[in-house]
């Protein structure tokens, strides 16, 4: 019967099995991994991609109950996360992956930046990963804005007046979010479209590229160890870290959604700003500057230092031509690291 | 020679069959592309002004600010010495809602610490310009403003 089932199939699909399974077992099973890797830091590449399929999953199940509508939508949270069964827990586990993910990716960012993963000839992977990074944040800032709670509803506001201030672009960009002149209904179901549609189909692409640039690349070896650093197959060894990471990553975040569950928070009102609002942690830094700077500079600011991000492999590059001695990439990588915690331990502990 | 067979005219005829192919689907595609455009922006309507009574002239002592609520949003009419004067409450940083604080005689927005006096103008903070003024008039002890008729719902 097997047999049959099989010769059936094999009609139906005509392709030389034996060469597939050559050539998927070349591609995934024996991957040569660098002997650095099997430091669990080295980790953190896989720890976003597992907390993304924590994430796609969850996600598709909390669109079972979630209503985008500015009536319904407070509520709707509020059912999954009462009223449903386990609804708190996928929610929960919704909520801390994102916030795991945003800390996995920096992480991720640190580990490359200072090993300079990203030099000749791997820097349009760290661009693919830069704009991996946006995504994820551009995904956080949509996700929360559909609790429709006093947060989500300011925090739409203010994110979107500060698309505004981009030059040229900007008031585009913020129609098209908007769908008017306040942020509405309209506005909720375009974020819930781009959260739920267009912004993880898009990462999920970015995430194939950038594993392709490393399966062509081969995983970056560490600066002056490329010629005689040993390597070792992707299967088993790496293949059961990656697994350990995943068992390990829905254990920790079952505990922080019992320990710490995702709250509710007040309903939107666009009448009252609440006299305490911050977005979450992750924009404190943004947050604090524009506190204390101008509007325009701030952006401007923001906008630099992204454009900068980007296309740092080059302009490393160019810096080290003009000086050999110095390791800039520690210099810039330490100061960005200080600044971020300095503006994020600040918004923590100032009102 | 035959007509059909005519080298000349097979390349006309080509060139012809590519120029309009070629052009139909670009006429095609930017036909889609101004319908699809069109529905993704909807059209932002000019609001009409509207004339509201917000009190007698003889009942609002000088530097009270009064709370005006105006469909969903809320507005300040404050009578100073030399007249009066109506404030949105939109803060115009980044769109977030000031509170009047009377205990300091202020506007102040929570969101990124800005600062507005009783003029509307910015005393502290971010804010890149004071407040938005709406247009006032008294007539016959009768205080009016004219506000923005919205049309867009907000929840």
């Amino acid at each position: 019967m097997n047999e049959k089932m099989k010769e059936w199939f094999m009609k139906r699909v005509p392709f030389n099995q034996e060469k597939a399974s050559k050539v998927m077992s070349k591609i995934f099973l024996e991957e040569p991994i660098p002997k650095h890797m099997k430091n669990w830091y080295y980790a953190l590449g896989a720890t976003p991609l597992i907390l993304f399929g924590f994430m796609v999953v969850t996600g598709i199940l909390l669109t079972f109950y979630y209503i985008p509508s500015p009536n319904k939508a407070y509520n709707s949270v509020r059912y999954i996360t009462e009223e449903v069964s386990m609804g708190y827990w996928i929610r929960g586990i919704h909520r801390w992956a994102s916030n795991l993910m945003v800390i996995a990716i920096i992480l991720h960012m640190v580990r490359v930046f200072f090993t300079r993963g990203y030099r000749k000839p791997r820097e349009l992977n760290w661009i693919v990963g830069i704009l991996m990074f946006a995504v994820t944040l551009t995904l956080c800032f949509t996700g929360y804005s559909m609790v429709y709670n006093q947060l989500s509803y300011w925090a739409a506001t203010v994110g979107t007046n500060m698309i505004k201030e981009i030059p040229i672009v900007g008031t585009t960009i913020l129609d098209f979010l908007r769908g008017g002149q306040e942020v509405s209904s309209n506005t909720l179901t375009r974020f819930f479209n781009l959260h739920i549609g267009f912004l993880p189909t898009l990462l999920f692409i970015l995430i194939i590229i950038h594993i392709v640039f490393i399966r062509m690349h081969g995983v970056s070896k560490l600066e002056g160890k490329e010629d005689d650093e040993e390597t070792y197959s992707f299967y088993p060894e790496h293949f059961y870290h990656t697994i350990i990471v995943a068992l390990f990553l829905i254990t920790f975040i079952s505990a922080l959604t019992i320990v710490l569950p995702p709250g509710l928070g007040e309903p939107a009102n666009p009448n009252i700003t609440p006299a305490h609002i911050k977005p979450e942690w992750y924009f404190f830094a943004v947050y604090s500057i524009l506190k204390f700077v101008p509007l325009k500079i701030g952006v401007f600011l923001i906008l630099a230092l992204v454009i900068a991000a980007t296309f740092w492999p080059f302009i490393d590059d160019m810096l080290r031509k003009k000086w050999p001695k110095i390791k800039i990439h520690y210099l810039v990588g330490s100061l960005t690291i200080i600044l971020f915690l300095f503006f994020t331990v600040y918004e923590i502990l100032v009102h | 020679m035959n007509e059909e067979n005519n080298p000349h005219d097979k390349s006309r005829r080509k060139f012809l069959s590519k120029l309009f192919m070629g052009g139909g689907l670009l006429a095609s595609f930017a036909l889609i592309t101004r319908n699809g455009i069109k529905y993704i922006f909807p059209s932002i309507e000019s609001t009409p002004l509207r004339k509201l009574l917000v009190g007698k002239d003889d009942k609002i002592k000088i530097g009270e600010v009064k709370e005006v609520q105006v469909g969903e949003s809320a507005l300040y009419l404050i009578k100073n010495k030399d007249g009066y004067k109506v404030f949105s409450s939109v803060c115009t940083h980044l769109g977030c809602k000031v509170k009047w604080e009377d205990y300091r005689n202020r506007f102040y927005c929570p969101c990124h610490k800005g600062v507005f006096d009783s003029h509307g103008n910015v005393i502290e903070g971010p804010p890149p310009r004071p407040l938005d003024e709406f247009k006032v008039e008294v007539d016959k002890n009768l205080v009016y403003m004219w506000i923005e008729e919205k049309s867009t719902e907000t929840v």
